[in-house]
């Protein structure tokens, strides 16, 4: 099972990408748990995540993002804006597995 | 992309980092988000005791006998008039676990560093008497309120410092092993904990000595009233907006950046207000937070619904239709991250244009209209930004408000529409390119 975690600003536009995400890992077969949450809350989530996701809008935290994540071992990206704009879940959840497997 | 976007781009996205990044400015916007909840619970506690309905207290009044409005004043006076309190002890909280030390033992000393700051008089006026006189004994819920903001936003700070600078230094009673944590938490706290109320204490009677008597007075005197003046003023609320879409079209969240520096001045506003308010006072302030999240963003940063509503209804692209149904159900609740990167207005010349200007144009008409009184100034009741316009309005403003986002909406939609043309015809010749190419092959 793959547990995916969004941040943005107050978690509520990438909360809207969570149900798109489930969607696609559904129709694939894929297990996955999809959360988010403000980024102000990285420290308290990371460790429960597989991948860490940013929304596009929040890319100028991906410095102290990286710095959070690497110390727990969990890769972290930013989400292509235009994936983002279009609420693509399959795309995010193409981006999600690459990182995993890395 | 043009140089010009290039080099703009390289410049903003540090100045957006750094900010993100300041842990002051970003303790200070997380700690407000403890206070929030609390505060609109209360704000709207007091909407229902002075309901602007005719008829309204008469008839609670008879149903319930005529103390019927102390229960929804109660949990105001608890949360709203004393939000300093939870103010400090949220940003105290949050810049702790910026520094990884102890949140809850750090809050609770900076509570206790802006107790010590305050006098603890207060002004009672007895039946018959013409002047108030000082009672000792109390805690003054006047400067826990609104006018204790700024205070309470400085000695969280400083509180905070002083502990780390302490716990740095190691000066703080070591446990043998075999302590249980609780036991060795309560003693590590003791040592930062006296030093902070010992430095506390000496701030507080430097200031006894000065005319202004309390920290408290002067901190409102000469940084709070001044900087809440011109948070106020139009000229610095549009300069605030330009660079909240400036941010925004470069796919950087404008309203994050702005709001750490604007939001405690805004909320500063919008307190005294719903204290003018309770009074039974003229509403001071035009700009406050309110203002912000419900006049000059329908829809979300650029007040983007018209846009999304001219997606929806006007456009010919399959692109532009696209987003406009993804967006149209968030634009609702003012989140457009769909069509601000969907769209997108994002790098976007076409787009930008008039998503910088339509909150700014919002901004001066909403200003004006409130100045000449035909909608009423927002009572300073916070509701979240989250907030569906016209629903909105009403809250804050009462029913000119709503009335007022409608004509918001329509303006908006007006500005939007002659930009969206041009971006929807662009895609739409693509997209027949690309029917006729894929008919060849």
């Amino acid at each position: 099972m793959l547990k995916i975690i969004l941040f943005c600003s107050s978690g509520s536009s990438t909360s809207m990408l969570i149900g798109k995400i489930e969607e696609a890992a559904k129709a694939r077969g894929i297990e996955v748990v999809v959360d988010a949450y403000p980024e102000a809350q990285m420290e308290k989530y990371v460790e429960e995540a597989d991948v860490v996701l940013l929304g596009p809008q929040v890319k100028f935290i991906l410095p102290k993002a990286k710095k959070i994540c690497s110390e727990k071992g969990v890769p972290v990206d930013v989400i292509n804006p235009v994936v983002y704009g279009m609420m693509d879940g399959e795309k995010v959840l193409d981006q999600a597995l690459s990182m995993a497997n890395k | 992309m043009s140089k010009f976007t290039d080099s703009l781009e390289e410049k903003l996205m540090p100045i957006a980092g750094k900010i993100s990044e300041n842990r002051y400015l970003t303790s200070i916007r997380d700690g407000f988000m403890l206070a929030v909840p609390l505060i609109t619970i209360g704000a709207v506690f007091l909407l229902l005791a002075f309901l602007p309905i005719p008829g309204y207290s008469d008839f609670m009044a008879k149903a319930f006998g005529p103390n019927w409005n102390t229960f929804f004043m109660r949990p105001f006076e608890a949360t709203m008039s004393i939000m300093s309190i939870f103010v400090v002890f949220g940003i105290a909280y949050s810049l702790a676990g910026h520094y990884k030390i102890d949140g809850l033992n750090t809050a609770a000393t900076a509570l206790v560093a802006f107790l010590i700051f305050t006098p603890f008089i207060v002004n009672y006026t007895p039946e018959g008497a013409k002047k108030a006189i000082q009672v000792s004994g109390g805690i003054p819920v006047d400067w826990m309120g609104s006018k204790g903001l700024f205070v309470g936003i400085l000695t969280a700070i400083l509180s905070v410092e002083i502990v780390r600078f302490v716990i740095k230094r190691g000066w703080v009673i070591k446990m043998p092993k075999g302590v249980p944590p609780a036991v060795e938490r309560a003693f590590s706290a003791l040592i930062p904990a006296a030093i902070v109320a010992i430095i506390i204490d000496v701030i507080r009677m430097l200031f006894a000595m000065t005319s202004y008597g309390t920290i408290h007075q002067f901190i409102y005197t000469v940084l709070q009233i001044p900087l809440t003046r011109l948070g106020d003023t139009l000229p610095a609320t549009l300069i605030a907006n330009f660079f909240e879409g400036l941010f925004w079209s470069f796919g950087i969240h404008g309203a994050n950046v702005v709001g750490s520096v604007m939001g405690p001045i805004w909320l500063a506003l919008a307190a005294e207000n719903l204290q003018a308010f309770q009074a039974g006072h003229p509403v001071p302030h035009i700009i406050t937070q309110q203002f912000h999240d419900m006049y000059m963003l329908v829809g979300g940063s650029g007040s983007t619904l018209g846009l999304v509503l001219a997606m929806l209804f006007f456009s010919k692209s399959r692109q532009v239709k696209t987003v406009g149904k993804l967006a149209i159900v968030p634009g609702l609740f003012n989140i457009n991250e769909p069509v601000i990167f969907g769209l997108p207005i994002v790098l976007n010349p076409i787009m930008v244009i008039p998503f910088i200007l339509t909150p700014m144009i919002l901004a001066t008409l909403t200003y004006i209209v409130m100045s000449i009184g035909l909608v009423g100034h927002p009572t300073g009741v916070v509701i979240p930004w989250t907030t569906p316009p016209i629903i909105g309005g009403l809250l804050v403003s009462g029913f000119s408000g709503a009335v007022w986002q409608i004509i918001e909406l329509v303006i908006s939609f007006f500005i939007y529409l002659p930009f969206l043309r041009v971006v929807d015809r662009q895609y739409l010749e693509q997209e027949q390119a690309m029917a006729v190419e894929s008919q060849k092959g």
